[in-house]
């Protein structure tokens, strides 16, 4: 009994200074898993040319995110977040103001991006536009030719042959585009509703990450799916899939990511100087070409893409990207609304 | 009686065949899931193709390899705390009348139906508050909560298949309470002891969505970083660590079964 | 006097630590969320307290979460009676009908799933279950010719999913309420000529009630709550109520209706309980 306290006290002081590591010189990352920040690569440079280390942490919902800061202050210093919920943390005191001034490189971003005014709270900065993407409806090109409308979601040749992601902002929205409304104040909700539940029989399966939506399309689960565009080109360009990605007529989801410093960052000047970093042409021409990314904000390093990549050849075309709407911030009860349509669609899905 | 020997063995074929299709079940995912870390693709595509490249990936994935450790040194702490403090409240129930038992034993099932999605929110919210903060320690405290109705309903359920007469003979031939505990009670309950600790360390090791919440950042356990990996992208990585957990831990409870005569020879 | 005082404080040593344990992770978490459940608004923005009963009157107008919650009771017994049908013989035959090192042996297999992640046991499901995957090239060797078997992203998949996830808590109770009984009881019954199915009905069915009950709440009670393997495995088939539950914390921050559902769906698990024990009781006694 006395070695079992014994042990028990040895490995309890273990567990406890095991809690405990050292903030100095440390950068520490909130974000998405495997979405730019935590590339091995990005990481070596970094710290070569700073000699501060890179520590991430992750979450998997845009809740998370906030409950993490709120809950950990002085825990983050640099954090991931969508444009439609920078201002909520601003709000609420999570993220503070960022002095333009201190990141080289934020004159070469987009003005349309960099100066959103979704990145700002009472007209101060609080996000630095990193990149932007779609979202819209990707195929298998072997199987399908894909028109230009949404309907195509709709269309009875694809019945059972659908992926949706499982999240209600997003499926609200395409509803709300198919049904011609304000994706981001829809206001005839019966109308989404019932464009929802006519999607019935066409739905195979919901998909939740990029990696599920690579095993579904590989084990031909779906024909037809609502996608990421930066997912789409990574999934063409890196596992050599047949994917192809369209934009109806009727517009696509457009979003914006930007990089924040979280308030009372311990590493003010590391989270700065990664914020600078990761907005660099540097960086983003490697992961694009490497890895695959999402279109970055940062006109100098689109320019430095070769000239037939997706993200310098579609995304970069103002035309084609004119009709985009850019997710809005929404408020509470507007969330709470679409969260309630889209999970008794899916009870009805069930039935 | 020859008929009835001849039925029992019909009965005991049928038995055994029974039994090994049960094992055959519960073996079609975990042999699959190591099968699945030998094999080429990363998108788990058959057919097999053998190769061994995601143990070399692992062996330099560092983060996954800290989050085992982390995740076998908490499960371990957690299940010597939580055999111990629900061994003893489970002997409580089953020995004495109280007022109150009832409902203490009735508030054992919060913590195993509220999802524990919501009890790892109210928890993170809470320890924020008091300053407990987030980390292994605050780990330790939600695995143990969350162990203990298993302890205590496991060990009672021994327990309640041996009434207490042993105990009461002890102490008519004049042994202290505190012998006849340890020297009585215990031995009758270590079966059941044995059994929940199994649960104790299976709830910790597998317990992600309190760790999930809990874990501070750099520092995660192996859940948290799996269900990270799913949306990253679920390498045969993942299948490989869990592979050599299985059998690390399989040589280590063997070791433990034989010293301890657990599956019991009565 | 004084044995009332000392068996007090036997009591209370015995039970103290564990409840203080439990109060300061699980209960006052809980109260906590308790009181959000009857607010307008979680804990966090700019909010004043103010109480209202809508989040649970949500349940009882909404008949979508109705329905959810009927789909999650209707898993929960799925699953607990397929772990019974199969636990039961199984710690039956392991803890009468196999000897010595065999038993151990076997035993020890039975419980050695729980140590392999249940996210990824999970994931190995949809490879087994998805078309092409072994399930089908399995009963394509032995039937060849015969329509591709798909059962992922069905409520067959949920259930095999979620049987396979907790069998061994079944297997592993009922192993410790079968090995208490004596031999020599079902020996003596036997010897007085009673027959294989009344010995099963009058003596191991009923000594065996202990553990068959304290398995069928560890697995009927977080089956109702599960949200993960629903998700994972029943694709369109995978709405209940956990997930309900758990998309008001990760989706929106409605902590309030969150709160308010899993105390409903505590308060539907502990009826059905107290519905069931005196049953169980009865056939203890009479036993």
């Amino acid at each position: 009994m006395r070695k079992i306290g014994l042990l028990t006290t040895a490995a309890l002081a273990l567990v406890l200074t095991a809690g405990q590591a050292s903030a100095d010189g440390e950068v520490r990352v909130l974000n998405w898993q495997g979405y730019g920040t935590d590339e091995a690569w990005a990481i070596e440079a970094f710290e070569a040319a700073t000699g501060y280390e890179v520590v991430h942490d992750y979450f998997n919902s845009e809740q998370e995110m906030l409950t993490k800061l709120r809950t950990s202050p002085g825990a983050y210093d640099v954090v991931l977040i969508n444009s439609a919920f920078t201002g909520q943390a601003a709000e609420e005191g999570l993220i503070q103001l960022i002095d333009p001034q201190v990141i080289s490189n934020f004159g070469d971003l987009s003005p349309g991006l960099r100066d959103a005014v979704e990145f700002t709270y009472e007209g101060d900065l609080y996000g630095v536009a990193w990149t932007w993407g779609l979202t819209s409806i990707a195929y298998d090109m072997t199987e399908v030719e894909p028109g230009n409308t949404i309907e195509i979601l709709w269309d009875p040749q694809y019945a059972g042959r659908v992926g949706l992601r499982d999240d209600s902002v997003e499926n609200v929205s395409f509803a709300a585009l198919a049904t011609g409304q304000d994706m981001n104040n829809p206001h005839d909700l019966d109308a989404i509703r019932e464009k929802l539940r006519a999607l019935k029989p066409q739905i195979r399966t919901y998909w939740a990450s990029e990696d599920e939506w690579n095993k579904e399309f590989t084990a031909d689960s779906f024909d037809v799916s609502t996608y990421w565009s930066g997912s789409a080109s990574r999934s063409a360009k890196a596992f050599d899939m047949p994917v192809g990605f369209m934009i109806p007529k009727e517009g696509a989801i457009a979003w914006l990511d930007g990089l924040s410093v979280a308030t009372d960052a311990p590493n003010l000047d590391g989270a700065q100087k990664f914020i600078d970093y990761m907005v660099s042409p540097e960086h983003y021409v490697r992961w694009d070409t490497e890895v695959g990314a999402p279109a970055s904000a940062n006109n100098e390093a689109i320019n430095q893409l070769p000239e037939d990549f997706f993200n310098r050849a579609v995304m970069g075309d103002p035309e084609a990207t004119a009709n985009l709407q850019f997710m809005a911030p929404l408020t509470d009860e507007q969330r709470e609304t679409f969260l309630e349509i889209w999970t008794e669609t899916k009870a009805y899905f069930a039935e | 009686m020859n008929t009835h020997r001849l039925l029992c063995r019909i009965g005991d074929g049928f038995g055994k065949v029974f039994l090994f299709l049960v094992l055959f079940f519960l073996y079609v995912p975990i042999v699959v899931l190591a099968l699945m870390s030998f094999n080429e693709s990363m998108h788990y595509q058959l057919p097999f193709e053998f190769s061994t490249r995601w143990y070399v990936d692992l062996a330099s994935n560092e983060r996954l390899l800290t989050a085992s450790f982390n995740s076998v040194m908490l499960a371990l702490v957690n299940t010597v705390i939580a055999t111990i403090l629900g061994t003893m409240a489970a002997f409580a129930f089953a020995r004495y009348r109280f007022r109150g038992r009832t409902i203490l034993q009735l508030l054992l099932f919060p913590p195993i139906t509220i999802p524990w999605l919501i009890i790892g929110v109210s928890m993170l919210v809470l320890f924020f508050w008091t300053g407990v903060g987030r980390g292994l320690h605050a780990m330790l405290l939600g695995h143990v909560a969350l162990s203990l109705p298993y302890v205590i309903i496991v060990v009672g359920a021994r327990l309640a298949s041996f009434g207490p007469e042993l105990e009461e003979a002890a102490a008519s031939l004049g042994a202290t309470p505190l012998q006849s505990f340890l020297r009585v009670s215990v031995p009758v309950m270590l079966p059941g002891m044995v059994a929940a600790s199994l649960f104790a360390f299976a709830v910790s090791f597998d317990q992600f969505v309190i760790s999930y919440f809990l874990a501070a950042p750099g520092i995660s356990v192996l859940p948290v970083e799996i269900f990270s990996a799913i949306r990253k992208g679920f390498t045969p990585e993942v299948n490989a660590i869990s592979t050599i957990m299985i059998v690390v831990s399989m040589s280590v409870f063997l070791i433990f079964a034989r010293i301890s005569k657990f599956g019991g020879e009565r | 006097m004084r044995v009332e005082t000392r068996r007090r404080w036997a009591i209370t040593g015995l039970t103290g630590p564990a409840y203080l344990w439990l109060t300061v992770t699980i209960f006052l978490p809980l109260s906590a969320m308790l009181y959000f459940s009857f607010q307008k608004k979680g804990p966090f923005g700019k909010h004043t307290s103010e109480f209202t009963l809508k989040h649970y009157e949500a349940f009882f107008t909404k008949d979508y979460l109705q329905a959810l919650t009927w789909r999650s009771l209707e898993m929960g017994f799925h699953t607990t009676a397929l772990c019974l049908i199969i636990g039961f013989p199984a710690a039956y035959i392991l803890a009468k009908r196999i000897k010595g090192r065999w038993r151990e042996a076997l035993f020890l297999l039975v419980v050695l799933p729980f140590w392999s992640n249940a996210l990824v046991r999970i994931f190995s499901w949809t490879i087994v279950l998805r078309p092409d995957g072994f399930l089908d090239r399995a009963v394509h060797l032995v039937l060849p010719g015969i329509p591709p078997i798909d059962l992922t992203d069905s409520y067959a998949a949920i259930i095999i999913g979620l049987t396979h996830s907790y069998l061994p808590y079944m297997i592993l109770t009922c192993y410790l309420s079968l090995q208490a009984i004596d031999d020599s009881l079902i020996e003596a019954a036997r010897s007085m000529g009673a027959r294989a199915h009344t010995i099963l009905w009058r003596i191991i069915l009923p000594l065996s009630i202990p553990g068959l009950a304290a398995g069928t709440v560890l697995i009927f009670v977080p089956v109702i709550g599960s949200f993960f393997e629903p998700k994972l495995l029943g694709g369109t088939q995978g709405a209940m109520i956990g997930t309900v539950i758990e998309e008001q914390f990760t989706v929106v921050s409605n902590w309030p209706l969150g709160g308010a559902l899993s105390f409903i769906l505590l308060a539907i698990i502990l009826l059905i309980l107290g519905v069931s024990s005196p049953f169980l009781k009865q056939h203890m006694r009479t036993s």
